[in-house]
């Protein structure tokens, strides 16, 4: 194919470098979330998870949310580290949507939430589940026992 | 209408301009590497998803023969000393097992009893081991139990390898199992290997209650409050409670917001709002239904600057519990976070620090304010103990800790156990290269059960 007059040539160009960054700038995005979950401890992971799952509730919905992570650490039913816990396929949908890679504030009330359900505050009595009763799509969860229910989360045994 | 019709003639009287079909073509081209460049990179996660999949699988299917294996030998071995290896060994594999269990992407419900199973088998195995360590052997009730933990985990792995065919024959792809997206691959994975695995846990549901000293045990859960004291109360009386609780002057309202139903402790749950804080930085409260304890407080206001350090926060905390009506308690570890100190206090009865009935107070440090409360250790454990005359002297314990690390200071204890059981003991309080620690010697039989390691720094007081 003969390139007869410069507006021809532009559009090739222009087009070759649209490839050039429908490819490239996946790749920065893919990059750029790894390199921020890399580091973070058990606190760090508990409020991030928090921040996915409850960041519109009551501080107490907060703690609540993070008591149940560590509820299931120390239950047989489930894994026995938090990481194991917060990753397993499909428990948590902040971990499914990639919500759980976003970055915490120092002073964030997340973070306290974190601590607080690390140090001991159990809002929730013991829970093991909790679901949104008006976007729950899985039917077993209604099975659960509701305990208790704290803004918009219901939580169960 | 007409205006759009002549654009529409306007752009096919270009595009059959032989230089604008390239143009076109240029674009298709773009518009299709695009496609095929995201396919690939979709098909490159998928595989290496398909690949973590099959290796938790893999290799779980790997430690629980090994369970098997161990478990069978453990009932062979004529030794207490091999047994104990043994089954040592099968708790690590159980453990194993159980780590890459969670890692499949099968719901929850489905994998509960088999994680519970296995669970089980390693904590049992644990309790055995440790038996056998101190030279006891298995008795026949435990020897039974054996067995049946053994039959039930050559049914796991039949069933585990007949899912494990079916996968390797490629009939159930890990992504169908996944992939909850769509409604027809939600389907097949709930007829298919879903319910392999709801197979396998059916005959895990028939399981007995396993009656044995682990930390997962039933009774634990139904383990009923020793220090609930009281008659059953009121919304009106808990609300008045929890008035006093915080100061009758401070408060502005107690709203009752909801019920906790659980078979320990049924409790109302409460809003709390302030005089002299806005209204949205209230606090939140469960008080059981009997006797109207407190069981946890949190009041998350902001707090201002650090006046206090945490010696007087300590002495706040011990003011507000003894005006609340807890008594003899003593502050043993603390943590500095956020402008906050969260210190522990344990129940203290003639000179014996009983740890299990633990209440842990948290204390803005801008005014000395209490804005957590968290008793549940206390209303699960408290009571009046008798506490036995210790057979061993403060000497013997002290030289059953070895000569190697200094012992600064002699206490006595009372500690929990992961069964629910305590164990009165010697505290000692110890260095050993400028790593301080804590030994906890059995004051009845001399038995070194706990050591812990006191992490000091600058936020705060832990233990390892």
């Amino acid at each position: 194919m003969m390139l007869k007059n410069k507006k021809q040539k532009c559009i090739m160009w222009i087009s070759i470098l649209s490839v050039i960054l429908c490819m490239t700038v996946p790749c920065f995005f893919y990059t750029i979330s790894i390199a921020q979950s890399t580091r973070s401890s058990d606190e760090q992971m508990i409020a991030r998870a928090i921040n996915g799952e409850a960041r519109g509730e009551s501080y107490e919905g907060q703690v609540a949310v993070g008591a149940i992570i560590l509820n299931r650490v120390n239950s047989a039913d489930f894994p026995n580290t938090v990481a194991g816990v917060i990753y397993q396929p499909g428990a948590f949908t902040a971990v499914t949507d990639g919500q759980i890679n976003v970055p915490i504030d120092a002073g964030s009330s997340v973070l306290k939430a974190a601590r607080d359900a690390i140090n001991g505050w159990d809002p929730t009595g013991g829970c093991l589940y909790y679901w949104n009763p008006a976007t729950a799509t899985s039917k077993w969860i209604w099975s659960k026992q509701i305990v208790k229910a704290i803004g918009k989360h219901n939580f169960g045994k | 209408m007409g205006r759009f019709r002549e654009k529409l003639m306007d752009w096919k009287k270009r595009l059959s301009d032989r230089h604008m079909y390239s143009v076109v073509i240029v674009l298709i081209a773009v518009v299709a590497a695009w496609g095929i460049f995201q396919y690939k990179r979709a098909a490159d996660l998928r595989q290496e998803l398909d690949n973590q999949y099959n290796r938790a699988f893999y290799e779980m299917i790997g430690y629980v023969q090994n369970v098997e294996v161990l478990l069978t030998k453990s009932m062979i071995c004529s030794t207490n000393e091999m047994a104990a290896e043994t089954l040592q060994e099968a708790w690590h594999q159980a453990n194993l097992a159980q780590t890459n269990l969670g890692q499949l992407p099968v719901t929850q419900d489905v994998l509960a009893n088999t994680s519970k199973f296995l669970c089980q088998v390693g904590d049992f195995a644990l309790s055995l081991d440790r038996q056998n360590i101190n030279g006891k052997g298995i008795d026949d009730e435990q020897y039974r139990t054996l067995e049946k933990l053994q039959e039930f985990s050559v049914s796991l792995e039949e069933g585990l390898n007949n899912l494990q065919a079916s996968i390797s024959e490629g009939r159930i792809k890990w992504n169908e199992l996944a992939n909850k997206g769509t409604q027809m691959f939600r389907k097949q994975s709930e007829n298919l290997p879903g319910q392999m695995f709801s197979d396998i846990n059916n005959s895990f549901q028939e399981f007995p209650t396993l009656i044995y000293d682990g930390p997962f045990s039933d009774h634990m859960g139904s383990m009923q409050p020793r220090g609930l004291t009281g008659n059953d109360m009121g919304v009106e009386e808990a609300q008045q409670k929890l008035k006093e609780f915080f100061g009758a002057d401070k408060v502005t309202s107690v709203e009752h917001t909801g019920e906790i139903q659980t078979d320990t402790l049924p409790a109302y749950t409460f809003r709390i709002t302030f005089n002299d804080r806005p209204e949205e930085e209230f606090a939140a409260a469960d008080v059981t239904k009997k006797g109207a304890h407190v069981i946890w407080m949190l009041n998350n206001r902001d707090i201002g600057q650090e006046t206090l350090d945490v010696d007087k926060a300590k002495e706040a905390g011990m003011k507000f519990l003894e005006s609340r009506g807890y008594s003899n308690m003593k502050d043993t570890y603390y943590v500095k976070e956020d402008s906050t100190a969260t210190i522990n206090y344990a129940f203290e009865q003639e000179g014996v620090v009983v740890y299990p009935d633990l209440i842990k107070v948290k204390i803005a440090l801008d005014t000395g304010e209490v804005v957590g409360f968290e008793s549940k250790g206390f209303i699960m454990n408290h009571t009046q103990r008798q506490i036995p005359e210790p057979a061993l002297t403060e000497e013997q314990a002290i030289a059953r800790a070895g000569t190697r690390a200094d012992i600064n200071s002699v206490g006595m204890a009372l500690i929990p156990t992961k069964f629910g059981t305590e164990i009165f003991c010697y505290e000692l309080k110890g260095k050993l290269k400028d790593k301080d620690f804590l030994a906890y010697i059995n004051a009845a039989t001399g038995k070194e059960e706990q050591v812990l390691i006191i992490i000091n720094t600058e936020n705060g007081i832990l233990t390892l």
